[in-house]
């Protein structure tokens, strides 16, 4: 039985925590910079719109295991079984990801900052005429407060809840499970594909509202499905990172090259699926070229040509060219590597989706109009400042998920494909 | 890879996990198997065997690299050489256009080179007609051939009777 | 392909099958004469096939003025058609392709045909831009060639070009992709045909011999096209999908387009391999290859595609709102409550509604429900494709241009044609060819086949170190002779399976070296109900756990042997507190070895486990 060498307990060790911890004061300490030294952005735009940024990346990470895993569950793969506690863990995240997205929705009611242009109320009013924008005005039945706070707060604690009970369930199989009738999983099964449509339809609605209402007039309506699929990719790329890094402590001795394999082949292929989504919807709105649309597009070539072009190469050519031989998934060199890339390049994504569009709004909230050119700090490219950000976030999730994984068995030793998993080949 | 005129003495088994032990004897006791005929692949069968893995995927590469250079720099020749023209305002060399051609010809080249590589050496074609040992083969029977010329004829008829032949047999082809 | 299968799957072939079986289940519809069904069905097919020929020879001589398309409504009918076909056409490779991928075993019983109606359907489908352009004759103007009429090209900037390209790489990579897979099975039929038959079937089966190289090329070759027809398959309805996306028709300019689809493509793809292949094992008695098993997982997959569409209506409903332009507002308010409201309800009832039946696992399993709901995904999704396509024509930017569009009999009569083609092509089909593919299925037998797996399964794994038991595969022929459990001539039951290995290699039968105790064995001594073995001989068991034990009906090594450990652990659950620690999971795999008589390879093994448990 192969479950010999296994270590099932992970020992969340006083130095990773410190190391962490260090991390995270580093975040802290890049934020707290961030907020002063905003490069003349007014309302601490490049402090929040950090804020923003990494909390919705790393909440969607945690989203797109808790999908990932009901996913898993109700198409009966077996093969990410043994590590399954990982995305379990990384779905917990969930929790801390709807107190970020909490005090940015407190924010909007209490005017700390001015991320989103729809929430400023003067423009609504028809009376104001020379600020009043009539297709905010329209839009304001979903882009209010009320949406992104109140309903937003509670789609958010429904996924928390899916996250907790699959998760709850397998804890519960380790201890009660393992009879003939696989009645833990059955009732898995039933969560999961509960949560699919749910999951399905929500998560739309918290991506518009989130980040394609930062660019308040424009819209697509592929927008949710492409930064789903950042998302995807971003999680996919981490739990390579993290089990590489547990396996070298010594844990999850079963995980072999197949398994990593196959992370890889679905790091591969949904990186290019993002780029058939990146590619049909810039190719769409380029070729109809029409204004209202090609604006968004216009204004990142123009002005974060690094950001715009850059994105395509660390997400599409590297992935692309690294990954599409067998080799390349099956050793950990050139695995890691391509992780770490495309976590960097999916966050650069985010950057790109969210900055411009903040920045406009933010000049707008000042009085300029027009676009701006030049270079401001913290949005024409990612700054020191920013990858600090980035670290003391990753910091804090890793720190959660660690500290979940430390609170139970490695090996959920009671699911019915745990065998096939322990046995899997590609 | 066309086994006419070989003079063979062959087993057939009933189940292919007896075969693959067969397999395993026949390697220790160093008698070289000729080939292998099953109805359906054996998985872990090509390592015992020592057959290299395939180079198809390269083949594939490079015919797909070929569709795409043909298709990419064929429109770019025609819309910007051969016979620019303007159509909705946009440039000759209007590449997010040109990527779906681009695309469907690379996948097309691949497709068509590999499986067209795969019958020639194989030496498969319509008409083609190989020597074959027994119906059976492509039915329920997993075959084990031996060249009477690269091995002893009574040892490989003792080793098939050993490891559990149903059959065996001797035939030219 | 992992050779462990958990217990919680089920079989996807039934009825104890050998591979002997499957060949003859397999290829006999192809050497029988076909029945009357079969005759009355080709005629029906033939006759609408003509009728349908007849239509397009009429609108050929009169032109398109003969179907009721005008300035406004340019696209009727026939572009719904061809969309609607193209979907169709997208479930093969996505079985055949998609599936391999993500190794779900159950698309061997349903890709054969499932890819032949992939190309039926991409036939049909090209019909409608060869003959909508009026001038079907020189319809190769399509194609990009050096042409005598000076340096003339198409436009590359078209998406009606790339479709062109789209759907010629589709057709005839799909081809290749079936073809290549009916090869070995074409010499299947070939080994068992005589005289002028096995000719054909020879030149049909280029001569496959089934050497272990040519298996070896064959599956890489099978994977790598399956890795290039996944992103192929996306393309061809992404760029179907362009063909309108591209313009500035509200409506049609959305981004989602793409996705949905090519998501709309596998749904109706998916309802029609439905409609077929419930058909099709009725008809030829496939239950056992194609069983309820594979029909709930395709079930579950229209589950999941209608809910994307229907995700995707209500985005571009939204954001047709959320929008705040008034065309494109419009737009929405016009499919849903303008002159064509009834097939946009239709679509929304037929696409998003009810396939949420599936919902209800009863409903997912049931022949009949499946196959009318099938049909009514079919109509959703035409229905889908004229909303798109007339509705949105209809009432264009201009008030004054508004039109309504009715078909003419000569368009009906073209789709129906195709109809018949289509199903003219698949009846000529499953007399010629296998319709489950053989080959794959046997790869599968070992690991799906229902004497390995789920209820009525003769044989279970035990332990890590067991391999899977094989003999059931000719349990018609062998089992008696050396695992005739019921009647072994076995007055010592440690050693009935030794026995059999004798008798085995004495007749050249297939045993391996090792020998195996059967779930379904039963000593002669236990139907008196007198024996009882030690378990105390079993690490981890003491007097108190056999007590237990005992009291549970567990006697013999045999009966630990044939116990999982799930109902152990739940013995020891009952039996109090005291026992609940101890694992039982190394139990039945050491009754096993005692059971046997191999007590050296038992003690050995004991010496390396830790009170019963294998070592952390």
């Amino acid at each position: 039985m192969e479950k010999e060498n296994t270590i099932t307990e992970y020992n969340f060790t006083g130095t990773s925590r410190l190391v962490l911890l260090i991390g995270m004061g580093l975040g802290v300490v890049c934020m707290i910079l961030s907020f002063f030294l905003d490069g003349g952005v007014e309302h601490h735009a490049r402090f929040w719109s950090n804020f923003l940024h990494n909390s919705v990346f790393f909440t969607g990470i945690a989203l797109m295991a808790t999908f990932f895993i009901a996913v898993c569950i109700t198409a009966w793969a077996g093969w990410y079984t043994i590590f399954k506690r990982v995305w379990e863990a990384f779905s917990q995240f969930l929790i801390v990801g709807f107190i970020l997205m909490l005090i940015i929705g407190i924010g909007i009611y209490l005017h700390w900052h001015h991320l989103y242009h729809w929430a400023d109320q003067t423009i609504l009013n028809p009376e104001n005429e020379e600020v009043y924008d009539a297709i905010l005005h329209g839009k304001s039945a979903f882009l209010n407060t009320t949406w992104y706070v109140i309903i937003g707060g509670l789609i958010v604690l429904v996924w928390v809840f899916f996250a907790y009970k699959l998760r709850a369930l397998s804890l519960d199989e380790d201890q009660n499970g393992g009879d003939a009738n696989f009645s833990h999983h059955r009732s898995m099964r039933w969560y999961a594909a509960a949560f699919l449509p749910i999951a399905g339809f929500s998560s739309a609605a918290m991506i518009w509202l989130w980040i394609m209402s930062v660019d308040s007039h424009w819209y697509s309506t592929l927008f949710a499905w492409y930064t789903g699929a950042s998302w995807f990719v971003s999680m996919i790329a981490l739990t390579i990172l993290v089990l590489v890094y547990l396996k070298n402590r010594g844990y999850f001795a079963n995980v072999s090259a197949e398994h990593f394999h196959d992370l890889g082949k679905f790091m591969f292929a949904f990186s290019i699926f993002w780029t058939y989504l990146w590619f049909s919807q810039y190719m769409l709105i380029w070729y109809a070229n029409v204004g209202e649309e090609t604006t968004y597009f216009k204004q990142r070539i123009d002005h974060y040509p690094v950001l715009f072009y850059g994105n395509l190469i660390i997400n599409f050519i590297v992935p692309f060219f690294v990954l599409m031989r067998n080799d390349t998934k099956r050793k950990y060199g050139t695995l890691v590597f391509v992780s770490i890339v495309l976590l960097l390049g999916h966050w650069w994504d985010f950057f790109l989706m969210l900055k411009p569009g903040i920045l406009h709004t933010a000049h707008e909230a000042a009085g300029m109009t027009g676009e701006h050119g030049g270079f401001t700090p913290g949005f024409t490219i990612p700054g020191l400042l920013e990858i600090g950000t980035m670290l003391g976030f990753l910091s804090l999730f890793l720190f959660v998920a660690f500290s979940v994984l430390s609170r139970s068995s490695l090996v959920a030793k009671n699911d019915p494909f745990l065998e096939e998993s322990l046995h899997h080949h590609v | 890879m066309s086994y006419r005129n070989r003079s063979i003495v062959y087993g057939l088994y009933n189940d292919e996990e007896v075969l693959l032990d067969a397999v395993k004897v026949a390697n220790e006791k160093h008698l070289k198997i000729m080939d292998v005929f099953t109805p359906f692949p054996i998985h872990g069968l090509d390592p015992l065997l020592g057959l290299e893995e395939s180079r198809l995927h390269i083949g594939g590469f490079v015919y797909g690299s070929l569709g795409t250079l043909t298709a990419f720099l064929g429109m770019t020749w025609i819309f910007v050489q051969d016979w620019p023209q303007i159509y909705g305002g946009k440039p000759h060399w209007s590449v997010p256009a040109f990527i779906p051609i681009t695309f469907e010809l690379t996948v097309l080249f691949a497709a068509i080179g590999m499986v067209v590589t795969f019958y020639i050496i194989n030496g498969l074609g319509p008409g083609v007609v190989n020597p074959y040992i027994d119906p059976r083969i492509t039915d329920d029977k997993f075959c084990i051939a031996f060249d009477v010329h690269e091995v002893n004829q009574v040892d490989a008829e003792a080793f098939l009777s050993e490891t559990g032949a149903a059959e065996i047999n001797a035939k030219t082809l | 392909m992992s050779s462990v299968v958990s217990k919680i799957r089920e079989p996807l072939i039934t009825g104890h099958k050998s591979y002997h079986d499957i060949t003859e289940d397999l290829v006999s519809p192809t050497e029988k004469v076909p029945g009357p069904s079969w005759v009355i069905a080709f005629i029906v097919s033939v006759s609408v096939l003509a009728f349908g020929l007849f239509c397009i020879a009429w609108t050929i001589w009169h032109g398109i003025g003969t179907w009721n398309l005008n300035r406004t409504i340019g696209w009727g009918w026939d572009i719904t058609n061809f969309v609607w076909w193209i979907g169709i056409g997208h479930a093969g490779t996505l079985i055949s392709a998609i599936l391999l991928l993500f190794r779900q075993k159950w698309r061997t019983g349903v890709n054969r045909a499932a890819e032949a109606m992939t190309i039926f359907a991409v036939i049909c489908a090209a019909l409608f831009p060869g003959i909508h352009v009026g001038r079907a004759w020189v319809v190769f103007y399509f194609f990009p060639y050096p042409n005598t009429r000076g340096p003339l090209w198409p436009n590359f900037d078209s998406p009606l070009l790339w479709d062109l390209f789209a759907i010629s790489t589709y057709f005839t990579v799909s081809l290749l992709f079936w073809y290549t897979g009916l090869v070995p099975d074409f010499a299947t039929v070939r080994d068992r045909a005589k005289g002028f038959r096995k000719k054909i079937y020879n030149t049909l089966s280029f001569g496959w011999t089934g050497s272990a190289k040519h298996w070896q090329r064959w599956e890489s070759l099978s994977l790598i096209l399956a890795g290039i027809a996944t992103p192929l398959v996306l393309s061809v309805h992404t760029i179907v999908s362009f063909d309108f996306a591209t313009s500035v028709i509200p409506g049609w300019h959305t981004t989602i387009f793409p996705p949905y689809f090519v998501a709309g493509a596998i749904f109706s793809g998916f309802a029609m391999v439905l409609t077929l292949m419930i058909i099709t094992r009725k008809v030829l008695n496939l239950q056992d290859y194609i069983t309820i098993e594979h029909i709930e997982s395709m079930n579950k997959v229209i589950l999941v595609t209608g809910t994307i569409v229907g995700v995707a209506y209500l985005t571009e409903l939204f954001i047709a709102w959320y929008s705040q332009y008034p065309y494109e507002q419009f737009a929405f308010f016009n499919r849903a409550l303008g002159p064509y409201w009834w097939s946009y309800f239709g679509m929304m009832f037929c696409n998003v509604v009810t396939p949420q039946f599936f919902w209800v696992k009863k409903f997912r399993r049931n022949v009949a429900l499946t196959f009318f709901l099938s049909i009514i995904v079919n109509i959703g999704m035409w229905f889908e494709r004229f909303v798109i396509i007339a509705t949105t024509l209809a009432r264009d930017y201009l008030p004054s241009s508004w039109s309504f569009y009715v078909p003419t009999w000569v368009e009906i009569g073209i789709f129906l044609g195709t109809m018949g083609l289509f199903f003219t092509f698949y009846l000529i089909f499953v007399r010629v060819a296998p319709v489950v593919a053989i080959a794959e299925v046997k790869s599968i037998l070992k690991s799906s086949g229902d004497q390995y797996l789920g209820p009525n399964a003769i044989h279970h794994e035990h332990s890590g170190h067991d391999k899977v038991i094989m003999d059931p595969i000719h349990s018609d022929e062998i089992s008696d002779e050396h695992h005739g459990h019921g009647d072994a001539p076995s007055d010592t039951p440690g050693s009935p399976a030794d026995i059999g290995t004798e008798q085995a290699v004495k007749t050249g039968k297939d045993v391996k070296g090792e020998t195996k105790v059967s779930n379904t064995y039963v000593p002669s001594s236990r139907k008196e109900g007198s024996e009882k073995d030690d378990l105390k001989k079993i690490e981890g068991i003491g007097p108190k756990i056999e007590e237990v034990l005992n009291n549970s009906a567990i006697m013999t090594y045999i009966d630990l042997v044939n116990t999982d450990v799930g109902r152990l652990n739940a013995i020891l659950e009952n039996a109090g507190s005291n026992f609940r620690q101890h694992d039982p999971s190394t139990w039945s795999a050491q009754a096993k070895l005692a059971a046997e008589g191999r007590w050296e390879e038992l003690k050995k093994w004991q010496d390396e486990l830790d009170g019963g448990k294998t070592k952390k």
